[in-house]
């Protein structure tokens, strides 16, 4: 399945640039906004509908109950921790490093966040790491699911309530729907904050 | 945000009313959707033109960044599950 998310994901890539930068055939929004969140709102109401007829499901989350919250946690103190490494390793501001991995993929809100705070070459940073992050784990779930049910929800990191969700609960199986998402969920409300929050040191 | 909230949970109540009935395999009809939901992803991607002119600046970077950032929340996941039982 993964060549084919590839594939179209060049595919649409081309055919995003092209319309843009060369002859207008739709307006993005059309493609960027209603196609990508109708497909989104339907695929999380289908998921929705095959996990609560999965009893396994349903018990695996009964059993882990509010436990499930230390994983967020422990994916944001992650990513903040590998910026503040990551910076000092590239000998740049680790604050503006540790602020940008802050926004643990949500790449449309750390790029212009992040400039406003930080200045604009901050922004692009911001922009391109959790971009990247976003992608990353698109790519690797194929793999990085072997290695445990949490791992491509680590990787994904607040984009797991949305864009890398449908891909992750087709390779880990529907009893992550619950994880993935609500991990999403908590690190998309952390990560304005810990943004505003870690470039305030700076 | 609100929206996916909805979408999933009117997604579990109707699973949830349906639940003794026979179980299809929905996540295989899902496969179109996931493609057009990958290509308006790379859609947006492409048409954005501050990103694509960040990319080849900020690349090398970034890709540090982030795979100590991914790094590091792969092993707090591991480490908290442990602790809490998560397996």
């Amino acid at each position: 399945m993964i060549k084919y998310v590839v594939a179209v994901l060049l595919v649409g890539s081309i055919a995003g640039y092209l319309n843009n930068n060369w002859a207008r055939v739709i307006e993005n929004t059309w493609i960027s906004d209603y196609a990508f969140n109708g497909a989104l709102m339907l695929l999380l109401f289908v998921m929705g509908v095959s996990f609560s007829m999965d009893r396994e499901a349903i018990a695996e989350m009964r059993r882990i109950g509010l436990r499930i919250l230390v994983v967020p946690l422990a994916i944001g103190l992650g990513s903040v921790l590998g910026g503040l490494v990551g910076g000092l390793i590239l000998g740049i501001n680790a604050v503006g490093t540790m602020a940008v991995s802050a926004g643990f993929g949500w790449y449309t809100l750390a790029g212009p966040l992040v400039g406003q705070l930080l200045g604009a070459e901050w922004g692009a940073l911001g922009f391109v790491v959790n971009f990247l992050r976003e992608l990353l784990t698109i790519m690797t779930v194929s793999i990085t699911f072997k290695a445990g049910k949490y791992v491509p929800v680590a990787f994904g990191g607040a984009t797991t309530m949305d864009t890398t969700l449908p891909v992750i609960v087709r390779y880990s199986g529907t009893e992550a729907l619950i994880t993935a998402f609500s991990s999403g969920f908590a690190l998309s409300i952390m990560a304005p904050f810990a943004i505003m929050a870690l470039a305030s040191l700076g | 945000m609100l929206n996916l909230v909805v979408a999933l949970i009117a997604g579990i109540v109707l699973g949830y009313v349906l639940r003794k009935k026979k179980r299809v395999n929905l996540t295989r009809a899902t496969f179109g959707i996931i493609l057009l939901l990958i290509f308006s992803l790379g859609f947006s991607l492409g048409s954005n033109n501050e990103l694509l002119d960040s990319l080849p600046k900020v690349g090398l970077n970034a890709t540090v960044i982030l795979l100590f950032a991914v790094g590091f929340s792969v092993l707090f996941v591991k480490a908290a599950g442990k602790m809490v039982k998560l397996d």
